[in-house]
């Protein structure tokens, strides 16, 4: 009963403003609806026609290219980033204020930096490759090199969230653990890797998840930057939905590739909750 | 004691060798925020060139015509509103809601806690005229509390809160559950307090995303005086030109509150030693 | 620590505490605002125009909007900032479903078609009938862009049109010859050819290359110059895939790819900033990009370049789009646009904000010359506006269409297909999609 009391303000909240529109949102994918005129029952028929489209095949190649280099270089790249900055070393706030910075930077101006960055011709990134005579690339301009160059810059904006959560989680570790293993003689990064790492796997695991959601449906960065091209090498799933609903008024068609990318999502998300379950921790329950 | 013998071992002078990692890492990652502030102080013509290159001086002016050519200081009012509400319930209800899902056992209770994870699972873009129906048939459209109410509890404070509580012992709950204390005020009493660091982080980080947000508010709001801020910047660009210079001014004052209240977060961020005599 | 109380009775003190604490803020939050929304009274009626004008062009809106509250205190026009006009169909759309909609809004020209279907639009055919409108003073593709399937669905709020604009320092350095009215594609080609020098990353030509409108629109008027047309005549199928298709294709693929001459925009903006720093030589642009030329930049416009001696270009017209909440509102809605896109008011607007003339009569009025004063390459524009031919059709498939062409364009330019193939695919993709909807 107590449990009940107290998940069920946010509970109810979440499931006006939250999951009362996912529900709207799977009863649309039934319909042809151009969110203009009253919509037509279509029965499976944008489902039918999802499972014929290249478009959207290739959407989800992407989607799931993107995901795999993201998440994991993020998650690692976090993890370091954190225990950098888990010093008491003079200025770490500061320090810590600008790991933090990509957080806070809007989308519209991270992509407007990235662009320049990037630039094929005066991009600070490719001046500096050309000059230590290594290859350089096309990034945004070039269909093979632009998904990387879109990892790229995704990773960047997302390495402080990750880190800011691994820290807080560092924090928590006393620190006497730390020590008494250092007066066992373990070395100080051991210390990291086998003692604080591990107690690391609740907030590893959230980090995980919440990545991987995140990825899956990655749309912002690549309206800013590329607007899916160039020649659809950065459409991904939700980019093309998209333009479904709202350049080709297919809202209904669009819906249902929501549905299809939430049972994805949803079901890769179970996975993960199950296999980043703490077994020391889980059914702790009273 | 005399003078010959030292009390303590002697603390290193020198400055860490952390700076030489820290410093190329913090240069990368506030990079933007640099370009941002000199941007912010060119002039118009100076920006519409490429490479871009340093301001030839300091142009303060563009701070000044942010904030007079503009009802900059309203919509800071508007967001700072949203966000405050938004971060003070969602520390309540999230660290309620986060601790039951960790540690009590209800039915359904594993169902409940995936549907709040399932919201997060559909793009914003196909839940956003359902929710915009919702909004106008509860009668708040273009109002204050249509931005409020949707953020007032997040799965992303719940799921994060809970994981934290699942890391702390459970001998600390056992003690006091003896004893015959309710769950509210072990939360309170005993785990909150330890729970400094993520209860800072799911602060800063609801402010931000409530005070971000742009698509939300642009289909719920229509007034100018509700307005909030990113709207607000939205209006000093346009599909062919963008008044740069005093864009990034208004951009950099918009973020200030977010850097503020982290500063202010990092305070809560003391290495704690969970030492409540559990061994 | 023992309770003094029982748990359960603790537990419950607490709970309502914290639930009325947030309570209290959410209620707080509440009252502190009031629900707004305009509504008619009797006897007078307030409309609401959204739009997406920032800096100078909002300035002058308000401006006339301030003149015709004062000449129409019962008529109240309040303006409504869109969030900028890439995110105005969003907003509109939306706006739809929460019945807080305008009366009138600033569309793109491209939203027309899809906007046409929507139930609540006015159609204006009848109204624009009305003789002290003076429909057909309007220039051509305003009227057109405003027209589907011969409903008239708006009112022209903007027009332009794509002309060449080149910078005379880079011409005069590199001894070629400025462009002319009357040049040929051909001497483009050779122009664009001299004035590119790789060691300095320094091009001829820049192209918008990110695969929308933007990227269709230029391949356009090539293909119009070239005698053929993007759809037939009842717009049911491709017609692009013809000789002037793959002439205008083959122009392309030969400066881009052969001659390396054109650099390749991936959509923000960057060529102008280009332009500015004297990296690029020629730029096919609208009057919107000449308040943003650095005054350290001396340039010149003239015509676009012509195959066989057809020189036309292509205009990209922005309407208002009224909707209904009553008629009075819409009565109301109507006598407010007209008035604003009326030639005395709309020159005035024009010599403030520099946006061309909509309507041919505006160049015959005095201040006319006010405006060619303040803004003299856009003379050039204005006498441009003649060339414009041909409009886009106004149908609901032409996101879909315009996507496949953009596609088609933007894999010719970056070399990745040759023009036949590139032709080929796009063809069947817009037959699919004309056939699709």
């Amino acid at each position: 009963m107590t449990g009940w009391a107290m998940v069920s303000p946010s509970v109810v909240l979440i499931a006006v403003f939250g999951l009362l529109p996912v529900v709207w949102a799977f009863w649309l994918s039934f319909q042809h609806n151009d969110l203009q005129t009253p919509g037509q029952w279509a029965g499976l028929d944008n489902y039918r026609q999802l499972a014929h489209d290249p478009v959207f095949r290739d959407s989800v190649r992407h989607t799931v290219v993107y995901t795999v280099l993201f998440v994991p270089i993020t998650l690692v790249l976090s993890l370091l980033a954190a225990a950098a900055l888990n010093r008491r070393v003079r200025g770490i706030t500061l320090y810590r204020l600008a790991v933090f910075v990509p957080v806070v930077t809007s989308t519209i101006a991270t992509g407007v930096i990235f662009t320049w960055l990037l630039d094929p011709d005066y991009g600070l990134v490719n001046t500096i490759l050309a000059k230590l005579g290594l290859p350089t690339s096309g990034f945004f301009s070039s269909p093979h090199s632009a998904l990387f160059a879109v990892v790229i810059m995704t990773v960047w904006g997302w390495v402080g969230f990750g880190a800011l959560i691994f820290l807080a989680a560092l924090q928590g570790i006393p620190q006497d653990l730390i020590e008494a293993a250092q007066m066992d003689g373990c070395s100080r990064s051991g210390a990291f890797w086998r003692i604080e790492v591990p107690l690391l796997r609740p907030v590893s695991g959230f980090l995980l998840v919440w990545l991987t959601i995140n990825a899956l449906q990655l749309f912002d960065e690549v309206y800013v930057t590329t607007k899916g091209g160039p020649l659809h090498a950065t459409t991904v799933v939700v980019y093309y939905l998209y333009q479904q609903a709202f350049q080709f008024f297919h809202a209904g068609y669009a819906a249902a590739i929501a549905v299809v990318l939430f049972a994805v999502i949803a079901l890769i998300t179970l996975v993960q909750l199950r296999l980043t379950r703490d077994p020391s921790t889980a059914g702790e329950r009273r | 004691m005399t003078v010959a013998q030292v009390p303590r071992r002697r603390r290193r002078r020198a400055p860490s060798p952390w700076h030489l990692v820290l410093v190329p890492v913090a240069l990368l990652m506030a990079a933007p925020l640099v370009w941002m502030v000199l941007t912010s102080l060119s002039t118009l013509e100076e920006t519409r060139r490429f490479p871009p290159g340093l301001p030839s001086s300091l142009h303060w002016a563009n701070y000044a015509t942010a904030w007079h050519d503009s009802p900059m200081a309203h919509w800071l009012v508007n967001s700072a509103i949203v966000s405050v509400t938004c971060v003070l319930s969602n520390l309540v209800l999230c660290s309620m809601a986060g601790y039951a899902f960790a540690r009590l056992r209800f039915p359904g209770s594993s169902i409940l806690f995936i549907a709040t994870l399932a919201t997060l699972m559909v793009p914003f873009q196909v839940v956003m005229i359902p929710t915009l129906l919702i909004v106008k048939h509860l009668h708040l459209v273009d109002t204050l509390p249509a931005l409020v109410l949707p953020n007032l509890a997040t799965p992303f404070g719940i799921y994060l809160l809970r994981q934290f509580f699942l890391s702390l012992p459970v001998e600390l709950e056992e003690a006091a559950l003896m004893d015959g204390a309710g769950r509210l005020r072990i939360l309170r009493s005993i785990l909150l307090p330890l729970m400094g660091p993520p209860l800072s982080t799911v602060a800063v980080l609801t402010f931000l995303s409530v005070w971000n947000d742009f698509l939300w508010p642009l289909v719920v709001i229509a007034s100018p005086s509700k307005m909030t801020v990113q709207i607000g910047l939205a209006t000093f660009t346009s599909a062919h030109y963008t008044n740069w210079p005093v864009l990034m001014a208004a951009t950099v004052l918009s973020q200030i509150p977010v850097f503020v209240l982290f500063l202010v977060g990092q305070r809560w961020f003391v290495q704690s030693i969970a030492s409540t005599g559990i061994k | 620590m023992r309770p003094s109380v029982g748990p359960r009775a603790r537990y419950g003190r607490r709970r309502l505490a914290a639930l009325c604490a947030v309570g209290a803020l959410v209620a707080g939050v509440l009252a502190a605002c009031g629900g707004g929304g305009g509504s008619d009274s009797g006897g007078s009626t307030s409309i609401v125009v959204s739009h997406g004008y920032t800096d100078v062009e909002a300035k002058a809106l308000q401006d006339a909007v301030d003149t015709w509250n004062g000449q129409h205190p019962d008529e109240k026009v309040t303006l409504q900032f869109n969030g900028g006009n890439d995110s105005a169909l969003q907003k509109t759309l939306a706006g739809f479903t929460a019945g807080n909609f305008p009366d009138v809004a600033y569309e793109y020209g491209s939203s027309a078609a899809q906007l046409a279907r929507q139930p609540k639009l006015v159609d204006l055919t009848d109204k624009v009938q009305d003789p002290s409108v003076d429909w057909e003073d309007f220039y051509l593709s305003g009227r057109e862009a405003s027209t589907v399937d011969g409903k008239v669905v708006g009112v022209p709020a903007l027009i332009d049109n794509l002309s060449l604009v080149y910078n005379k320092k880079l011409f005069a350095q590199a001894g070629v010859a400025p462009p002319t009215d009357d040049w040929t594609w051909a001497d483009f080609r050779a122009a664009a050819q001299r004035l590119t020098d790789a060691s300095t990353h320094t091009y001829g030509w820049a192209y918008v290359n990110d695969g929308s409108e933007d990227t269709v629109w230029r391949y356009l008027a090539m293909l119009w110059q070239a005698g053929g047309d993007l759809l037939n005549a009842d717009n049911t199928a491709p017609a692009f895939d013809s000789a002037a298709g793959k002439a205008a294709l083959q122009q392309l693929y030969d400066m881009a790819v052969t001659d390396k001459s054109v650099y390749l925009d991936n959509g923000n903006g960057n060529y102008l900033n280009l332009f500015n720093s004297g990296k690029i030589a020629m730029l096919w642009t609208g009057p919107w990009d000449l308040s943003s030329i650095n005054s350290d930049v001396s340039y010149g416009v003239t015509y676009l370049p012509g195959y066989q001696g057809n020189h036309e270009t292509i205009s990209g017209p922005d309407l208002y789009l009224l909707f209904d909440h009553s008629s009075a509102r819409a009565d109301a809605a109507f006598d407010f646009v007209t008035w604003l896109t009326s030639a005395k008011e709309h020159i005035a607007f024009a010599v403030a904000t520099g946006d061309l003339p909509v309507r041919q009569s505006e160049t015959r009025l005095p201040e006319y010359q006010t405006f060619l004063k303040k803004y003299p390459a856009e003379k050039v524009f204005v006498a441009n506006l003649n060339n414009v031919k041909h409009v886009r059709p106004n149908i609901p498939q032409y996101a879909e269409v315009s996507q496949a062409v953009g596609t088609m364009v933007q894999s010719v330019l970056l070399g990745q297909a040759s023009p036949d193939d590139a032709l080929k695919q796009a063809s069947d993709q817009v037959t699919s999609a004309l056939a699709g909807s």
